[in-house]
């Protein structure tokens, strides 16, 4: 296992050559005299799932609508797909965005609505029906697909959102706060939907601040507070150097726990075993300490932090 | 995959024709724009069945002045051009404003202007896309005024063997009366796109649809205050309703054309002025 060093902001998944969905560099957005965004460097890799974690009013939703050109940035550079600038519009046609909830009109059938929104998508040709039936099947609202949006629940008026970030086959989707409002199974239902646009080679960008929602489906994470990024980078690596001292499964907790006092290391009983807080001793030194006191041992392995802990260590910390 | 890639355009813009056709499709669809229109249809009928109620050539003294609307007793054709002047004054301003302020106002309150502009609809696409909506709904409220008009004033009010009696006495054919409703018709369509412009130019800068319609029917007050207090006549070049007489001069014979083409380059300016605004305004807008 790699020794992982927590990872500055500005070094964040920087290495040269890497394919880069989007970028943003020195970004700075100023409302009045609030700064909502503080100077943020990111990259989202190409094939990534990122998650965009923060508290409320953190800067989540600003950042992501200056990386879609919602809001122009007061300083600093954004680059989507390739394009930047004056061009970034070009790259909008291959990305799926979901942001500050569902808009749609109420007077119109979901399907109505979908098709509205195909009208506009440069990407689809000739009969829009089939694209937005199969979005409507996807996001499984094939049977309300015909009932007028003012009467959809919270739950379905996100999964015609979702539907309509999904028209296209996309290479970037954002989905800001996908499972506001949702019951278990539209989060499921979510969770489907972004491990198919991974496996897809999809990017997704995802803002949340449902913590196990994230652990579960990103591959890397974001955490911003009050318009700062405080750490970016793969979430196993994040995990694994916040993570510390090792689990050890075994039947003989107690003797474990003996074994381990003798030979100078604090230990403490745990489901299932003993728990072992870093300490002087590496693991190959722990278990041969374990079992030269004929202490049966299963299983060993490091401690992973919960991005949990991460988050709240990191936003608390800094508070 | 190589399949779906020569299937897939690589444009990075919807074609504009399939954009209007959605915007005018939406507008049609919309409730709202449906209520007005038959609103609009009401007030030929109303005028029409009124009149027809309340008598003959020269009226029993109703009190309202020798206006356009007496003319209309017994002489049919008339109806449409005196409903469209009426309806000028405040259902179609109404009409054109409604719209203009659900094009770019209402799609930002709802979050769909987001989703356009994501699509990406360019946004000087979707000004044109805009004005395309706006612009059906001007030219069918007045189409509803003229064509219903026409047919209440020759089916409830009648008129002299389906001829048309001038203000100036003289007596036009059906084929010529129906030329000067048309021309009334086209000059206040003109009038309402003036409207309609400076509606959209206010609906750039709000996410509030009702800014738009305060702004459009407080600014027609505000003009009508203005053309009414004498010292400011100087003003009156410039204020869009002090136009709005002209369309009487079609009941004319000969035509006078000079207030008809003033209010006309008026009007236009006003359409130029309230397009750039909305144009650049919407080039900065925020999603």
């Amino acid at each position: 296992m790699t020794a992982a060093t927590s990872t500055p902001p500005t070094e964040a998944a920087a290495s040269p050559g890497d394919a880069v969905a989007a970028r943003v560099r020195g970004l700075r957005k100023t409302f009045g005299s609030t700064v909502a965004i503080d100077d943020v460097d990111l990259d989202v890799p190409a094939g990534a799932v990122l998650g965009m974690l923060g508290p409320n009013g953190s800067g989540k939703t600003t950042l992501i609508r200056m990386l879609l050109g919602l809001t122009r940035p007061t300083a600093g550079t954004v680059e989507l797909l390739g394009h930047a600038g004056d061009d970034l519009p070009a790259a909008l046609p291959d990305v799926g965005a979901l942001v500050e909830g569902p808009g749609f009109h109420p007077f119109l059938s979901g399907r109505d609505n979908l098709l509205r929104a195909a009208a506009a998508e440069p990407r689809l040709d000739g009969d829009l029906r089939a694209p937005v039936d199969a979005a409507l099947e996807r996001v499984g609202l094939t049977d309300a697909a015909r009932r007028r949006y003012r009467g959809y629940s919270l739950g379905m008026k996100q999964r015609l959102g979702l539907a309509a970030a999904l028209l296209v086959p996309r290479r970037l989707v954002v989905l800001d706060e996908p499972t506001n409002g949702l019951d278990p199974a539209g989060t499921r239902d979510v969770r489907r939907v972004v491990a198919e646009l991974r496996d897809g080679g999809a990017t997704v960008l995802l803002s949340s601040h449902l913590l196990a929602e994230v652990e579960a489906v990103c591959s890397h994470v974001a955490v911003l507070q009050t318009g700062t990024l405080l750490v970016a980078g793969e979430l196993a690596a994040l995990l694994d150097a916040d993570a510390g001292g090792l689990v050890v499964s075994t039947p003989d907790a107690d003797d474990g726990i003996l074994a381990l006092r003798a030979a100078g290391v604090p230990s403490y009983r745990a489901e299932g075993g003993v728990a072992v807080p870093p300490g002087p001793l590496e693991a190959p030194e722990v278990v041969a300490a374990l079992v030269g006191a004929g202490v049966a041992v299963w299983e060993v392995h490091r401690r992973r932090a919960h991005l949990e802990e991460l988050f709240a260590r990191l936003t608390e910390e800094d508070a | 995959m190589t399949a779906l890639a020569t299937r897939t355009p690589t444009r990075t813009t919807a074609p504009l024709g399939r954009l209007a056709a959605a915007e005018v499709r939406w507008v049609l669809r919309r409730p709202r724009t449906l209520v007005l229109l038959a609103l609009l249809a009401l007030v030929p009928v109303a005028l029409g069945v009124g009149i027809a109620l309340t008598g003959g050539p020269g009226g029993d003294g109703d009190g309202d002045g020798p206006g356009l609307v007496a003319q209309v007793a017994g002489n049919g054709l008339v109806l449409p051009i005196a409903a469209l002047g009426l309806a000028l004054t405040l259902l179609l301003p109404l009409t054109v404003a409604t719209a203009s302020a659900d094009a770019i106002a209402g799609e930002a309150a709802h979050g769909t202007l987001r989703g356009l502009l994501l699509a990406p609809v360019g946004r000087a696409r979707l000004v044109v896309m805009k004005a395309a909506g706006v612009v059906t709904v001007a030219v069918l409220a007045v189409l509803v005024v003229a064509v219903v008009g026409v047919l209440t004033g020759l089916v409830v009010v009648g008129g002299p063997g389906g001829t048309m009696i001038t203000l100036s006495g003289t007596t036009l054919g059906l084929g010529e009366a129906l030329g000067r409703v048309a021309l009334v018709a086209g000059w206040t369509v003109v009038q309402l796109l003036a409207v309609a412009a400076v509606a959209l130019a206010v609906s750039a800068f709000t996410e509030h649809p009702l800014v738009v319609l305060a702004a459009v029917l407080g600014g027609l007050i505000v003009f009508g205050v203005l053309a009414a207090i004498p010292s400011l006549e100087w003003l009156q070049p410039l204020l869009l309703t002090s136009g709005w007489g002209a369309g009487t001069d079609a009941l004319r014979d000969p035509l006078p054309l000079g207030d008809l083409v003033s209010s006309t380059l008026r009007a236009l300016v006003y359409v130029v002025l309230g397009a750039a605004v909305t144009v650049v305004r919407m080039r900065r807008r925020d999603g």
